[in-house]
């Protein structure tokens, strides 16, 4: 646990210029605006990494402020052997993962009609060049909103699985170790994961050709 | 580069974040690799949210907190306003009930009898208009 108390002496410079390390000393002295740079210092990563798992802001947002919350509140039992934002990380992800579990929903009623929004980004992606995708995904809310319903329908083990895996580049072993799982099971989830994801996109992409074809779009 | 290779940088091309030589040896891969460019486009349809650090469409660009409340955390503050208006006026009456006779009224408080010098003499203690 960091030392909060013995041979501590405060110092005068501004809480930005301090360490995480500082701030926590800090925080765990009854110091709550140190709590709140250190908040506000890592808020752009809870944003996106509950951003992951959930489409709707109001949702991220109030996942954001609930991991925050349990973070400040379990301060006391972060041990200062791991980096802060490792810590922060696994109360994000349990947040997220309590969050996926409640709301689980049957797949078939996510995939459903396309908008036309929808439609267009999907003809965009079969198309249009590699360049011309990765610069369009960026600026288009169907292309959110699209990874976000094909994501949903993963069960949350799986989902929890691919986001660790891939957009926090965590090891398989990592992966086990949070969870409470063995490697076999992060790597069969990861396994599910790509394949209902490949065949769901496959499927998208392909119908969309044939209609293409035939003229109906 | 082989196909294995292409596609495990695709997180990076997706980011940006490959050199410029491994980038063009993808594209190049991709244009003559059917199988290749059709996983490339399958990763497309996720990669937004899985491998991209955008913000959520209509989120501020680096901090939430900037957005309008919730719904739900409008309803927090108004009840934890509510909550500290009502303990701040029960706190008024119970000082007001303390130190406030509630029998007193305007007349008695105007009353000269209040003041130290007539109430002085009726004093037990009063060693003036002993004897």
């Amino acid at each position: 646990m960091v030392a909060a108390s013995e041979g501590y002496e405060p110092d005068q410079r501004p809480d930005a210029a301090r360490s995480d390390a500082e701030l926590i000393v800090e925080a765990l002295l009854g110091r709550g605006v140190a709590f709140a740079e250190l908040a506000s210092r890592h808020r752009r990563y809870v944003n996106t990494l509950c951003h992951r798992f959930f489409r709707d802001p109001e949702v991220v947002r109030d996942l954001a402020q609930e991991s925050l919350t349990k973070a400040f509140s379990g301060l006391s039992g972060y041990r200062a052997e791991m980096p802060f934002i490792g810590w922060l990380r696994a109360i994000v992800i349990n947040v997220c993962y309590d969050e996926l579990r409640r709301r689980q929903r049957r797949p078939e009623e996510l995939i459903g009609s396309f908008t036309e929004a929808d439609r267009t980004w999907i003809e965009l992606v079969n198309d249009a060049t590699p360049e011309q995708i990765v610069a369009a995904a960026e600026e288009r809310n169907e292309a959110h909103n699209l990874a976000h319903r094909l994501l949903a329908m993963l069960k949350p083990e799986d989902r929890m699985v691919l986001v660790l895996k891939d957009s926090e580049d965590l090891s398989v072993a990592e992966i086990a170790a949070h969870m409470g799982w063995s490697e076999a099971k992060v790597k069969i989830r990861a396994f599910r994961a790509r394949r209902v994801l490949r065949k769901q996109a496959e499927h998208i992409l392909a119908s969309r050709r044939t209609r293409s074809r035939s003229g109906l779009l | 580069m082989d196909c294995f290779e292409v596609r495990r940088e695709f997180p990076g091309f997706w980011r940006g974040s490959i050199e410029e030589e491994r980038r063009q040896k993808l594209l190049e891969h991709l244009r003559n690799c059917a199988g290749c460019d059709r996983a490339f486009r399958a990763f497309a349809l996720t990669a937004p949210v899985l491998h991209s650090d955008s913000r959520p469409v209509g989120m501020a660009s680096d901090d939430v907190s900037r957005r309008p409340p919730s719904a739900a955390s409008r309803l927090r503050v108004w009840l934890a306003a509510t909550a500290v208006a009502t303990l701040a006026m029960a706190a008024t009456v119970a000082v007001y009930l303390a130190v406030a006779s509630p029998t007193e009224t305007l007349d008695e408080a105007l009353s000269p009898q209040d003041s130290i010098g007539e109430l002085a003499p009726s004093s037990p203690f009063d060693l003036t208009s002993a004897g």
